[in-house]
C-alpha cells in the first residue's frame, strides 16, 4: 500500500487554479479595480459638470473721480466716462438747481426731421452728456467707470471694460431675446494681448447675437497678460459669458 | 466564455485644465442702420417716406441713413433685388433698405414697399399699401409696423394712439393724437378735464373731470360718438382711473372723509371695494401686465413713494426708497419695470424706473427741465411722457434706457397727462 505524500503545488495568482481555469480570482479583481479607476476618470467629470475654474476672477473698475453720493438721493443719470481729450481730473462744475428753463421757441415739423437725421449722422447709440454731478470718489479717475471701489484681479477687469466697450447689439432683436439669451465665447490671448483665436462653446440661439459678439470679440484690443497670466489664458484661454 | 475586456486608458482621463472665467453683461443697443431712399413715382411717395422716417427715428429701432450719402443712383435701380446695387448700399453704411413707388388713382394714393436685407442681398418684405390722400400718414404707419415686426416678431407702435390733456382757453382738454402727434381730435369741451386712461379695446376713455361742479369725479367718452357720461361720483373725489389687462374691472382713488384709498370696482358696475386702508394718501393705480399687482402712490411712511400690492390689498410692498417724493407709476408691459416721476436733490422732477425684482432705480432724465407723468408704449419699447425742456409742457417719446427723446406735440400752451393706447385689433 502506498502512503500518499503531501505535495506542494506553486500556483501563480495570474496563473490561476487549473481546476477553475486560467482566469484567476486576482486577475478578476485587478480588473475589476482598474474598470473602476479609469470608469471614475471617465465620467466624474461629466458628473461634477466642468472643474472648477482655477480662478474666478472679481471683475475690478476704476473708481469714477467725483464725491460719494448719499444713498438715500435718486440716482443720478448713468453715464459713461468723459473722453479722454476732455480735461482731466478738474473739479466738476456745480449745475444749476434747476435747469427747467430752456430754449422757449417750438421746433417746426422740418427741424424735428432735421434734427432726426442729425442724430443719426452723428450714429451714437445713446445721447449722453458728460454729467458734471457724476458720483464717484475723490481719489478716483476722471476714466473711471464705478462709483465705489471693488477690489479685484485688475487683469481681468481690463478684459471685460475692454470686451464690454464693443459689447453692443441691434436694436431690431427681440427684446426677450436681448434680455434672456446669453452665450459663452473661449479666446486665447498671446503674450502680446491678441486674440490668438476664439470658440463659441455656447452660442445664443440668435444670429443677430452671435454675430454681434464676434464682432466684438475682434473689435477688442486687449493688454498683454501679466507673466503669471500669459500661459494660462494662451493655452486655456480666458471664459467670457456674455449676458444680457 | 470569459473575456478581456480592454479598456482605453488614455480616454478622458487626463484631467482637464481649469481656465478662468469672467462675466461681461448689460450689453448696449444699437440702432439698425436703416437707408429710406428716395420714393419714385407720385409725389406722395415723398411725403409718406417722410412720416416713416420720422416714425423709424422716434422708435430708436433704426439708424437713419442721411440720403446725401447715399452712391445708389435711384433713377438706374429698380424695385426688385436683382435691379439693387447692394455694394453701394453697404458702403454707406445700410444693413436695411426700404425702396418705395407710389401712384395716385383718384382720391387714393398707393404705395409699394420693399424691404431688403442689404448685406445678404435678399428681399424681407414687399407689400401695396394704400389709403385716401387726407390720411397718407396711415400708410407710412402700417408699413412701418410691418417692418419692426418682421425683424422683432414684435408689434410696432406706430399704429397706436395717445391722449393727452390740452391747455385750452376754456380749460383743459382731453385730446386723441395719432402716435407721432399727428391727427390730434379733442374730444371734450369745457371745465377742467384730467387724467386720461384708454378703457379696454380703445374705443373710449375715463377721465377726472370738474365738469358737474361737484368736485372732481370719473367720467368716460365714447371717442367715436364724443357722447360724455358719468363713471364714479364718490366721496370728496374720485380720480385716477385705471383699467385691467383683462378689462373686466378697473382701478381708482377717491376720498371719503379726508382719507383717499385705492378702490376696485367692476367695469359694467356694481359693488365696489377698497384696496388699501392707511391712514396715509394712497392715489395713482397702475395694473401689473399679469393683472395681478397694482402699483400705488402712499405716503403712509412719511413722503410719497412707490408700494405694490395684490389685486386683493394684501401683501403689501414698498418699491422705493430713495429720494423723498415719487409719484405716478405706470408699470411696463413686460412687467420687469415701474417707471415714475421722482424730485431730486435740486426739487426736479425727473423721470425713472426701478426693477419691481431687484429694486434697482434708473435715471431716465436729467437737467432738461421738469418730466413727469410717463406712460408706456403697449409694446414696452418706448414712453410717453410730459417735459418743459424746451418751453411750455409738451409730449415727448424716451426708450426704456432714457436715450433717443423725442419731441411729439407741438401744442400753443401745452400738453400734458398722456396715456398710451392699447395696440389697434387685427
Amino acid at each position: 500500500m502506498t502512503e500518499a505524500h503531501p505535495q506542494t503545488v506553486y500556483r501563480s495568482l495570474l496563473g490561476g487554479d487549473p481546476r477553475t481555469g486560467w482566469l484567476g480570482t486576482g486577475l478578476l479583481l485587478a480588473i475589476a479595480l482598474h474598470a473602476g479607476v479609469v470608469a471614475t476618470a471617465y465620467f466624474l467629470p461629466r458628473f461634477l459638470d466642468r472643474p472648477k475654474p482655477l480662478r474666478k476672477p472679481v471683475i475690478a473698475h476704476l473708481v469714477a473721480l467725483g464725491k460719494p453720493r448719499d444713498p438715500r438721493l435718486m440716482p443720478r443719470k448713468e453715464s459713461a466716462p468723459p473722453p479722454a481729450a476732455a480735461a482731466p481730473a478738474s473739479i466738476p462744475q456745480k449745475t444749476p438747481a434747476s435747469t427747467s428753463k430752456g430754449p422757449t421757441r417750438e421746433l417746426t415739423r422740418q427741424e424735428l426731421m432735421e434734427r432726426a437725421l442729425a442724430g443719426a449722422a452723428r450714429g451714437r447709440t445713446r445721447e449722453e452728456k458728460p454729467d458734471p454731478e457724476r458720483a464717484g470718489q475723490e481719489t478716483g479717475s476722471p476714466q473711471g467707470t464705478a462709483a465705489s471701489a471693488e477690489e479685484g484681479e485688475k487683469y481681468f477687469g481690463e478684459v471685460e471694460e475692454r470686451l464690454h466697450a464693443n459689447y453692443v447689439v441691434p436694436s431690431v432683436i427681440s427684446e426677450r431675446e436681448r434680455l434672456y439669451l446669453s452665450a459663452t465665447v473661449v479666446i486665447y490671448i498671446g503674450r502680446d494681448g491678441s486674440i490668438v483665436r476664439h470658440v463659441m462653446t455656447k452660442p445664443s440661439g440668435n444670429s443677430f447675437i452671435d454675430q454681434a459678439l464676434v464682432l466684438a470679440i475682434q473689435r477688442t484690443k486687449l493688454p498683454a497678460p501679466p507673466a503669471d497670466l500669459a500661459k494660462l489664458v494662451r493655452d486655456e484661454g480666458l471664459e467670457i459669458n456674455f449676458k444680457p | 466564455m470569459k473575456r478581456l475586456i480592454v479598456f482605453a486608458l488614455a480616454a478622458g482621463t487626463a484631467a482637464q485644465a481649469q481656465r478662468p472665467t469672467i462675466d461681461v453683461s448689460g450689453a448696449r443697443v444699437q440702432a439698425y442702420p436703416i437707408a429710406l431712399a428716395p420714393a419714385a413715382g407720385a409725389p406722395e411717395g415723398g411725403d409718406v417716406m417722410e412720416v416713416l422716417a420720422l416714425d423709424f427715428d422716434r422708435s430708436g429701432l433704426f439708424r437713419l441713413l442721411d440720403p446725401r450719402s447715399f452712391l445708389a443712383d435711384p433713377a438706374k435701380e429698380g424695385m426688385s433685388a436683382n435691379t439693387i446695387d447692394f455694394s453701394k448700399w453697404t458702403a454707406v453704411g445700410a444693413q436695411a433698405l426700404v425702396k418705395a413707388v407710389a401712384k395716385v388713382e383718384g382720391d387714393v394714393v398707393k404705395v409699394e414697399f420693399r424691404l431688403f436685407d442689404v448685406p445678404h442681398a435678399a428681399e424681407l418684405l414687399r407689400g401695396e399699401y394704400s389709403a385716401p390722400r387726407a390720411a397718407i400718414r396711415q400708410i407710412a404707419h402700417r408699413f412701418g409696423d410691418d417692418v419692426v415686426r418682421s425683424f422683432t416678431q414684435e408689434p410696432g407702435v406706430f399704429q397706436t394712439r395717445i391722449a393727452f390733456v390740452r391747455e385750452t382757453d376754456n380749460g383743459k382738454q382731453i385730446v386723441v393724437a395719432d402716435s407721432d402727434g399727428h391727427g390730434a381730435q379733442q374730444v371734450t369741451s369745457g371745465s377742467i378735464n384730467l387724467l386720461p386712461a384708454w378703457m379696454p379695446a380703445g374705443r373710449s376713455l375715463a377721465f377726472t373731470s370738474f365738469r358737474d361742479g361737484a368736485g372732481a369725479h370719473l367720467f368716460q367718452v365714447d371717442l367715436a360718438t364724443r357722447a360724455v357720461q358719468q363713471l364714479v361720483k364718490m366721496g370728496d373725489f374720485a380720480t385716477g382711473a385705471t383699467f385691467s389687462p383683462d378689462g373686466i374691472r378697473f382701478a381708482f382713488s377717491a376720498s371719503q372723509a379726508e382719507n383717499t384709498d385705492i378702490w376696485l370696482s367692476p367695469i359694467e358696475g356694481g359693488i365696489m371695494r377698497r384696496l388699501t386702508e392707511s391712514r396715509g394718501i394712497d392715489i395713482s393705480a397702475s395694473w401689473s401686465p399679469d393683472g395681478k399687482r397694482l402699483a400705488f402712490v402712499s405716503d403712509r411712511a412719511g413722503s410719497p413713494q412707490i408700494y405694490t400690492m395684490a389685486m386683493d390689498g394684501a401683501d403689501v410692498r414698498r418699491i422705493t426708497f430713495q429720494g423723498n417724493y415719487n409719484q405716478e407709476p405706470a408699470w411696463s408691459p413686460k412687467g420687469d419695470l415701474i417707471a415714475f416721476s421722482g424730485r431730486d436733490e435740486h426739487r426736479v422732477f425727473d423721470l425713472y424706473t426701478v426693477n419691481v425684482q431687484t429694486g434697482k432705480v434708473t435715471r431716465l432724465t436729467q437737467n432738461e427741465g421738469t418730466n413727469e407723468k410717463p406712460s408706456w408704449a403697449p409694446n414696452g419699447r418706448m414712453l410717453v411722457f410730459s417735459s418743459t425742456r424746451t418751453g411750455k409742457k409738451q409730449l415727448w417719446t424716451i426708450l426704456p434706457d432714457g436715450s433717443n427723446a423725442r419731441q411729439l406735440t407741438l401744442e400753443p400752451r401745452g400738453a400734458s397727462d398722456a396715456a398710451w393706447g392699447p395696440l389697434p385689433r387685427p
